[in-house]
């Protein structure tokens, strides 16, 4: 089974991914387009002794992963933007109790209910916040169907690693649509860690206290002291755990920024291109958080123009105007509404001059 | 091996005369008792959750493993927590704006779901913490600071809600009554399946009810607890001022109102139950093959 090609959704990988990684407990709520996530769970979980629950919202989800986390689990849940929205509230105190877990967004159009096409939509809301204060969390943003099971698997790495929630961004395309999927040798759920408000108490010397999890910092300073721990977190995933990926960079001219769905059709535009002599390259973060800074930097230092390519109005387009060189002429390609973008409308952009 | 020591060496913040206090002093001793007995609850094993409002400064004055989570999400914290580890004792600390305002609709699940988790509502019918607003159990008229001309609102009849959601275990104690909510604390805890506990909590700073509970609570006697009919007689014997607006002849029945053997969410899912539909390992085996080699 393990060594076989198969030809799933992205919804599915993500949810393989997931088994895969030894998570055993997945809370969610039904929401177009990634309810195939929940069913494949709820179909597997019971048979594998875990915990598929369908709460009575996502808050009440996000929440069932907050205590489950906290309990010592690996566990996940997935949503599509306006439930992703609802969690918000959670994932500000899973992210300052340092508690890990993997929130899947499968986005599609919005604001408000908007539509159920794909879109890029909640890259702000996943990568500066959308909860209250000042919080990260690592967002892994796939563009295949093998890389959604791939970085499901890692999502829970680095969740463990740091001790952080973990975000992984597709979009309605990604999550429908198939392609082969080669899954790799599973591994089972780790043992609950040492501060898992579980077991272990002070009956016998040398026993550790009573484990507790909680938000609540009044004493003078004692607030900014979190802060400053949870910063100096912060800066260490920046950084190591930054992830790109690049096409013909090497001699680019012109290079698209694009990630997820929007990068495979700028990975198209680009090959055309270059067969029609025009010298593009593609660079696709797979990290939004951290986000490439140094490395597009760098490269923008080197190419006449960059294009953002994105399924919203320019919300990483901020982020690659702060990383870019000040004589790096950008540009910008969106589409909003829950419309793709097409190679053939890149192409158009990378050969104008 | 040394008895567990449940005391912290946190400054209790509570205002003097706190309803809060006989609360906790009921829930100590029962949690002392219960490691100690014969089948005990292991203290290790003991994880509160806590929400947030006056009650919430419980995590701090009891010395078990502690979650002080979100308001009004006590419920799915503790859901959580307990599908996670089954093996853990969990009891919830909620208020009533956290219970059975902010986070209502997790309320009724928990019930709906019977998932075996304790909850104690210290039910003060007022919002303490920031000072006195009416709260979901504040009678009509009541004069908080955000009612300036009296609440508008009825009260909502908790055990009521409920009763009708499916929870298994009801009870209703007073915070002047500490012999009766330990009974009550205990049974709750021993209740395999969804229990909940709503403590009339006195608050003396911002609504202060001794006197009119004492001259209206009696303890139920001759009353079945398994029978749904008369649980639902008992509930509606007090609606918590909505219709007397606090009338002499009112009576408050106290005590373990509804109790009912069901089996719990965490029955349900576990192996062999409704969760899998496997009636073999061997099938289960399969089934799992099968699902993951795409094939259904």
């Amino acid at each position: 089974m393990k060594d076989q090609v198969e030809l799933v959704s992205g919804n599915r990988a993500v949810a393989r991914g997931a088994l895969d990684a030894g998570c055993r407990m997945y809370f969610g709520y039904p929401i177009t387009p990634q309810t195939e996530i929940a069913e494949y769970m709820s179909m597997v979980l019971p048979e594998m002794n875990g915990v598929f629950l369908q709460a009575e919202s996502e808050l009440a989800a996000i929440n069932m992963v907050y205590g489950a986390a906290g309990a010592g689990r690996r566990v996940m849940t997935t949503s599509s933007s306006p439930g992703i929205s609802l969690m918000m509230e959670g994932l500000s105190y899973l992210s300052t109790a340092e508690l890990p877990c993997v929130i899947v967004n499968v986005m599609r159009g919005g604001p408000g209910l908007g539509n159920i096409s794909p879109a890029q939509g909640d890259y702000f809301q996943a990568v500066k916040g959308g909860g209250h204060g000042d919080y990260r969390t690592p967002v892994l943003a796939p563009w295949s169907v093998q890389e959604s099971y791939d970085l499901t698997r890692t999502a829970f790495d680095l969740a463990d690693r740091w001790r952080n929630p973990v975000f992984i961004l597709l979009d309605g395309l990604l999550g429908t649509m198939m392609e082969p999927l080669r899954a790799r040798e599973p591994i089972p759920e780790r043992a609950a860690p040492s501060w898992a408000t579980t077991g272990m108490f002070a009956r016998e010397p040398g026993d550790r206290a009573p484990r507790s999890i909680y938000t609540l910092h009044m004493p003078e300073g004692a607030l900014t002291e979190v802060n400053r721990r949870l910063q100096a977190k912060y800066q260490e995933i920046t950084r190591e755990e930054v992830r790109y990926d690049e096409h013909f960079t090497e001699d680019a001219e012109v290079v698209v920024v694009a990630y997820g769905s929007v990068a495979r059709s700028a990975l198209q535009a680009v090959r055309i291109a270059r067969q029609q002599g025009r010298k593009a390259g593609l660079f696709r973060p797979v990290t939004l958080w951290p986000f490439p800074e140094e490395a597009l930097g760098s490269l923008s230092e080197k190419v006449e123009k960059i294009l953002v390519a994105e399924m919203s109005s320019g919300q990483m387009l901020e982020d690659v105007r702060l990383a870019a060189a000040p004589s790096c002429k950008i540009d910008f390609l969106g589409a909003m509404g829950g419309e793709l973008i097409y190679p053939g409308t890149i192409l158009a952009r990378l050969l104008e001059e | 091996m040394t008895a567990h020591n449940f005391e912290t060496s946190a400054t209790n913040t509570w205002c003097p005369g706190c309803g809060n206090f006989p609360l906790l002093n009921a829930v100590k001793t029962v949690l002392k008792e219960l490691s100690e007995g014969e089948s005990p609850t292991r203290p290790e094993n003991l994880v509160m959750v806590a929400g947030i409002g006056c009650h919430g400064k419980i995590a701090d004055y009891l010395n078990i493993n502690s979650f002080y989570s979100i308001h009004g999400r006590v419920l799915p914290v503790a859901t959580g927590i307990k599908l996670a580890n089954p093996d853990l004792e969990v009891i919830g600390f909620a208020g009533d704006g956290d219970a059975y305002g902010e986070g209502l609709e997790h309320l009724i699940f928990a019930a709906k779901r019977n998932v075996d988790i304790t909850v104690i509502v210290h039910n003060n019918r007022v919002y303490s913490l920031t000072t006195g607003q009416f709260s979901p159990t504040s009678p009509p008229g009541f004069p908080g600071r955000s009612t300036p001309a009296g609440s508008p609102e009825v009260p909502l009849n908790p055990l009521e809600l409920l009763l009708a959601s499916g929870a298994t275990f009801l009870a209703r104690g007073f915070s002047s009554q500490p012999e009766q909510m330990k009974e009550i604390i205990r049974e709750a805890i021993n209740h395999r399946g969804f229990a909940l506990v709503d403590i009339l909590q006195v608050c003396v700073t911002f609504y202060n009810l001794h006197k009119y509970y004492a001259e209206r609570v009696y303890t139920v006697e001759d009353h079945d607890p398994g029978d749904y009919f008369q649980a639902l007689q008992k509930i509606r014997e007090w609606d918590y001022g909505a219709s007397s607006g606090g009338e002499e002849q009112e009576k408050i029945p106290l005590g373990i109102l509804y109790k009912k053997e069901a089996p719990t969410f965490g029955q349900r899912l576990s192996a062999g139950g409704g969760g899998s539909k496997s009636a073999t390992p061997a099938d289960r085996e399969a089934l799992i093959e099968k699902i993951l080699a795409n094939n259904i």
